[in-house]
């Protein structure tokens, strides 16, 4: 193992982590990612176990999960993994595909609701220009933000992950904390 | 406006780029005899149509599809759109 | 304070305010222009053009008079309309456009020069003499025109934007709205109701007729508790529509917190966008007025908002009013008032055959003149040529009612003639999927409000294959206006058509006689309908007296669309927050905090921060700084972070093939293990980007873009793969953020990173100039090593995952402590490149071809590459200008870039202009400031004296024409 420390996104040791009325964001450090792409003719892989989403989903598996980037496209998520040579272990998994290490080009920012789907709507309906209601469980995208590009996931009803390039962590992170302090501020 | 994404349905026009006139698949090929006169046309002659029109559009800030939308620049109605992808390999836009 | 019974208003609060500075109250309930009224205040601004003095004359978003400054210091807000602003306790508010006090204004006197002041006034009279446009005319007029004043503050208030989707927006909350509103959310369907007003209801609120023999209020109370249990449904208060877009996306303000005296922690407004299915408009009708002489005095205003002043607000606009109408409406407001306790002097009616329909006097006849500058004192009657003044403090005035076509005709929908109704109503060709109802189509009584928004609801729905029923509805008056038309009244005197932009009648007229006939060049020649409120109640009236003038019918001589916004809408909501440093989201690089922290001076380079350099302790001048990070470079070894030059990682059994068409010169032939430098042209044969292309196997390259292009050429390296040679096996991927990319240059650099690599050999044999690899660092850490120099020295840029750059940079400046180490920012990065002649985005400025950057070669004619045709066209491949080094003939003289050049003795004229100088510096290595130029013929002038000019500003430099290389010109540096 190296002796260098890493940094988070944010420029910190630890990751970082904010509690706004509701909804609680959380700084995912630990998320490996690597993209996968079909190359000509090649058959669609299950790699880690993995069944392969289509257009505009997300897939769970043990540990693991993966959505749909574009045609052909996909991102492969692996928890607690980021340390790893994660790229390594999927194209292992995937032969015949183009495997890319991605894990330090995002920065990937968990919103927990501790009060069911209702805030995670309320938040996206301030941030992206996508229906938050039919963008339920099991949803991904990539879309626009303040600006910048983001992967969207609702990995359950009351969570939801924004992910964004790792270089904008802190604009984003702004984006996020400054949307939800103020939903928890309106009055109702 | 909204672009018909043919994989990702109804998106914001904003996550788009424009580039123009579909003909732009149809490039010529360089190493074929006349292919300078080729391809003053085809980098510098547009159709500007009042009406209907192929165009392309870059799903930048989504999957990084190029789309072929066909769109009446009159109204802004879109008629359609596909894959770029796979307009070219039918043949190219028409 | 005179209150009626009933009303709307919570009498339990008083509400203080304050207006010029007095101090009023008014109640929970009241907008500012009830409040007023309330409180006997009829005069509440001035006119635009002739500074008249002006009451409410409305009372709803459509007033053109009661134009306030609302709030003081930062956030002072003018043109704010008294009839939409929510009273609030603390309100301030201040009248405009005057100079001296409301009640004596001094610019008045223009209302004395109308004569000088008719339509076209400034198209004829400051056209000449033209010297006097910039010093007198336009100083004067900037000073008496525009209404309001602005704070000149920023703006303390935050602002956002926000996304909802539905499958129904209702735009307009009364009679038709509430029926669709219903219809629709009890079917199920997502709705959204959006309404101006603070309270829902719409009309309703200002009548007293009964809804199933109960007051409207009831049905309306019970309609919005039924809306609020439906989950499906949400309800937008305080919310204008303000533009219909395409493909059913709506704008809309809410005005979130503009009700309280400050916003707290909530946002003052929020900017939607909303994207409807579909949509239904019921935004009701607007009644006109008739133009009679003077009748703009304060106390004159429209017959339905003097019965909403006294149905909803409970406030009586004047001991003793009369109402002038040319239908049953107006009697209507009669009836109203005289059941509150109003005195009504008379009715005016113009029919002949109108009659009577309560308790007060009827008179045949017509509204010829009023009095009363300040406030109304009386009105002159004719009646059959009988005149008589008729005392009374406020006038109703009922021409008809205007279906509100405003969002109809966003999209060039052109409103049609109905001859029955004798108005506008929306015709074909609007906003797709968007459905009229109620008054807005036409459909102006109670119950045909009623039901045509219900049945606008069923019919949206169905179109989505949602299955609605009409909702129940209420019985209410079904009553026919009986209208017959008068436009305005003849006679001598001013007649205000357009009361914001002061048009009047006479105005119309001579843009008869000067032939502006058509209803653009009318509106253009007098500025009819071209003030903030968009001639709501101006318009149609003026079309009306120019087909009167011209004697077409009011079809034939055109109509009148709008265009977005309904009503203004503030800069700092359609900013929605993006400002100050948010106004751009700002990337940073890996190395950010390290760079902060060691006292770097950053700088945008596009999205990017970057370090541009890094003073010492003693340094005063940034160039101390630049110049020693130059010289610690190229003596010892310098770091910089170079994370920011874009990375595409290009895989697949193609991708050589790939590579080979995007670039000008080849890369299938490039062997594993090794970089090449690469160019990429425009398909015009322009050169566009640079930078180097590394084959890490067989069938995996990583491109380096420059850090400007990174986003067209992956756009353009998508564009190829897609839409060019789909069949090509290549994929792509972005990992510019994922590495974070140091450079480590200088003679020590070998020896540093030999410190750092685990057991990795980096001799000039294993690792020659232009190899790559991967390897481990610092123990195991996976690694990407370039041997690739941007400063002519020995050099390497090392990429490792972008979480470990900033301890690999501290790591590097621990372990080269002994050899000199130093980190160096763009800027010494700058001066390096120029010294070494490496072309940037200065050179590649889009105007130059590979030729000119003497690369011309490389451009490949064996292989089919982007550009590589137009390169080679005749008037590319003339072009003499090529890339030089020029150095001043005078040590002490500077070189800029951006200054010409041109042969020793030539005028200094764009055809004896023989290049430019494209990059400057002052380079320490050479000991005086240098540049690289584009100069025709360069290759065959070496040793010769140009002449560097910039007429602009007088400047002239002799300098020696040089090869681009500066230092080591053979190359040897970066080899050994």
């Amino acid at each position: 193992m190296t002796d260098l420390t890493p940094i988070t996104a944010l420029g910190a040791r630890a990751p970082a982590r904010h509690a706004f009325g509701a909804l609680t964001i959380t700084e995912n450090a630990g998320l490996a990612l690597a993209s996968l792409a079909l190359r000509r003719d090649a058959a669609q892989p299950a790699p880690l176990g993995l069944a392969l989403p289509g257009p505009g989903a997300w897939q769970a598996g043990q540990g693991v999960a993966a959505f749909w980037t574009g045609p052909g496209q996909w991102m492969i998520e692996a928890e607690e993994r980021a340390a790893e040579d994660f790229a390594a272990v999927l194209a292992g998994e995937a032969s015949g595909c183009s495997v890319t290490e991605q894990t330090d080009g995002w920065t990937a920012f968990e919103i927990v609701s501790d009060r069911g789907g209702a805030p995670i709507r309320a938040l996206m309906e301030k941030l992206v220009n996508i229906d938050a209601a039919a963008f339920g469980p099991g949803s991904a995208t990539r879309t626009g933000l303040h600006h910048m590009s983001v992967f969207l996931i609702r990995r359950a009803e009351d969570r939801l992950a924004v992910i964004g390039m790792r270089s904008l962590a802190g604009a984003l992170w702004h984006a996020l904390g400054e949307t939800a302090g103020r939903l928890k501020g309106e009055r109702t | 406006m909204l672009i018909p994404h043919p994989l990702l349905g109804p998106r914001d026009a904003q996550e788009f780029t424009y580039l123009g006139d579909a003909a732009l698949l149809n490039r010529p090929d360089g190493m074929a005899e006349g292919a300078e006169a080729a391809f003053a046309e085809y980098v510098y002659l547009r159709d500007n149509p009042a009406g209907v029109h192929r165009e392309l559009w870059f799903h930048e800030q989504g999957d990084r599809s190029w789309l072929v939308v066909t769109r009446d620049t009159t109204t802004h109605e879109i008629l359609g759109a596909e894959l770029a992808r796979d307009v070219k390999l039918k043949g190219g836009a028409a | 304070m005179t209150r009626l019974t009933g009303g709307l208003i919570d009498r339990a609060r008083s509400l203080r305010f304050t207006f010029d500075g007095r101090t009023y109250s008014g109640h929970p309930g009241d907008t500012l222009a009830s409040a007023l009224l309330a409180n006997d205040v009829r005069l509440m601004g001035r006119s635009f053009k002739y500074h008249r003095p002006r009451g409410v004359f409305s009372a709803g978003s459509e007033e053109p008079n009661a134009l306030v400054e609302l709030r003081s210091g930062a956030r002072k807000e003018p043109n704010t309309r008294a009839t939409v602003a929510e009273l609030y306790d603390g309100l301030e508010a201040a009248s405009q456009n005057h100079v001296g006090p409301l009640g004596f204004d001094l610019l008045a006197v223009n209302d004395l020069f109308s004569s000088f002041f008719a339509a076209g006034f400034y198209y004829k009279t400051f056209m000449w003499p033209r010297a006097f446009w910039e010093k007198l005319y336009e100083p004067a007029i900037r000073r008496a025109a525009g209404l309001g004043s602005l704070s000149m503050q920023p703006d303390p208030d935050a602002y956002d934007k926000g996304f909802l989707h539905c499958d129904l927006l209702v735009i307009g909350g009364g009679a038709a709205g509430l029926a669709a509103a219903l219809t629709a959310g009890r079917a199920g369907a997502r709705v959204i109701l959006a309404d101006e007003d603070f309270r829902l209801g719409g009309r309703l609120l200002a009548e007293s007729h009964a809804l199933d023999d109960a007051p409207a209020t009831e049905w309306v109370a019970r309609a919005e508790a039924e809306l609020a249990t439906l989950p499906n449904l949400r309800i937008l208060r305080r919310t204008t529509v303000f533009g219909a877009f395409d493909h059913g996306v709506y704008g809309a303000v809410e005005r979130v917190a503009d009700h309280l005296p400050e916003p707290g922690r909530q946002v003052r407004q929020t900017l939607w966008r909303i994207t409807a299915r579909r949509a239904v408009l019921a935004a009701g009708a607007i009644e006109r007025h008739i133009p009679f002489r003077n009748n703009d005095r304060p106390g004159i205003m429209l017959a339905g908002a003097m019965r909403a002043y006294a149905n909803r607000w409970a406030v009586r606009p004047a001991k003793r009013v009369a109402i002038f109408t040319n239908n049953d409406d107006g009697h209507r407001t009669a009836l109203d008032l005289a059941a509150k306790g109003v005195e009504v002097a008379a009715v005016i009616d113009s029919r002949p055959d109108a009659r009577a329909q309560g308790q007060y006097r009827l008179v045949h006849g017509l509204v010829d003149n009023a009095k009363g500058r300040l406030g109304l004192r009386g009105v002159e009657i004719d009646s059959n040529g009988r005149k008589e003044w008729l005392d009374c403090g406020a006038l109703g005035v009922a021409g008809g009612w205007n279906p509100n076509v405003h969002l109809a005709s966003h999209h060039r929908g052109r409103p049609v003639w109905d001859e029955a109704l004798q108005a506008f109503v929306p015709g074909e060709g609007g906003p797709c999927g968007l459905i009229i109802a109620g008054a807005a189509k036409g459909q102006g009584s109670t119950a045909a409000a009623l039901r045509s928004g219900a049945e606008a609801a069923a019919e949206a729905l169905a179109q989505l294959g949602i299955e609605a029923r009409p909702a129940d509805l209420p019985a209410a008056e079904d009553a026919p206006a009986g209208l017959r038309p008068l436009w305005h009244v003849p006679g001598k005197g001013r007649a205000w058509v357009d009361f914001q932009n002061d048009v009047t009648v006479k105005d119309i007229k001579l843009a008869h006689q000067e032939n502006m006939r058509p209803v653009e060049h009318l509106k253009r020649w007098t500025t009819l309908g071209m003030a903030t409120d968009q001639g709501k109640t101006a318009n149609v009236t003026a079309l009306a007296v120019m087909s009167e003038l011209t004697g077409k019918p009011i079809p034939e001589t055109g109509t009148t669309i709008f265009r977005p916004p309904y009503s203004g809408v503030s800069l700092s909501v359609l900013g929605g927050g993006d400002t100050g440093a948010h106004f751009r989201p700002r990337r940073l690089t890996p190395t950010h905090e390290w760079a902060r922290a060691q006292g770097a001076v950053f700088i945008e380079v596009g999205p990017w921060m970057r370090a541009q350099y890094f003073p010492r302790p003693g340094e005063t001048h940034w160039r101390q700084t630049v110049d020693r990070e130059v010289l610690a470079t190229r003596k010892g070894v310098g770091i910089c972070d170079v994370t920011t030059l874009g990375k595409v990682d290009v895989q697949g059994a193609d991708a050589g093939e790939f590579l080979d068409r995007i670039y000008a010169n080849a890369m299938k032939s490039l062997k594993v293990g090794m970089v090449r430098y690469g160019l990429m042209l425009r398909e015009d044969g322009t050169a566009w980007d640079d930078g180097t292309c590394a084959r890490l196997a067989e069938d995996h390259y990583v491109v380096t873009t420059t850090t400007a292009q990174a986003g067209p050429v992956y756009r353009q390296m998508e564009f190829a793969r897609q839409c060019l040679w789909p069949e090509l096996d290549v994929q792509l991927i972005s990992t510019t953020d994922a590495w974070a990319q140091i450079a480590v240059a200088g003679p020590n650099a070998r020896r540093l990173l030999e410190r750092i690599v685990d057991g990795f050999d980096l001799s000039n044999a294993a690792f020659p100039f232009m190899a790559c690899a991967g390897l481990t660092v610092c123990g195991g850490l996976r690694a990407r090593l370039f041997r690739i120099s941007f400063s002519g020295e020995l050099a390497y840029e090392i990429a490792v995952p972008a979480r470990y750059g900033q301890a690999l940079v501290e790591r590097l400046m621990e372990q080269g402590a002994d050899l000199g180490a130093i980190p160096y920012g763009t800027e010494a990065l700058g001066v390096m490149r120029i010294e070494k002649g490496h072309a940037a985005g200065n050179e590649l400025n889009g105007q130059t071809t590979a030729q000119m950057l003497g690369l011309g070669r490389m451009v490949s004619s064996k292989k089919d590459g982007i550009g590589a045709v137009m390169s080679r066209r005749e008037g590319l491949a003339a072009e003499t200008r090529v890339l030089v080094g020029l150095q001043p003939v005078d040590p002490a003289q500077p070189v800029l870039a951006g200054m010409h050049l041109f042969a020793e003795g030539a005028p200094h004229r764009t055809e004896t202009d023989q290049g430019w100088i494209t990059s400057a510096c002052y380079s320490p290595h050479v000991g005086s400031s240098i540049g690289l130029g584009f100069l025709a013929d360069g290759g065959a002038r070496m040793g010769e004296t140009v002449i560097a000019a910039n007429p602009l500003q007088g400047q002239k430099v002799a300098l020696r024409v040089v090869p681009p290389h500066f230092v080591d010109p053979e190359g040897g540096r970066l080899r050994d």
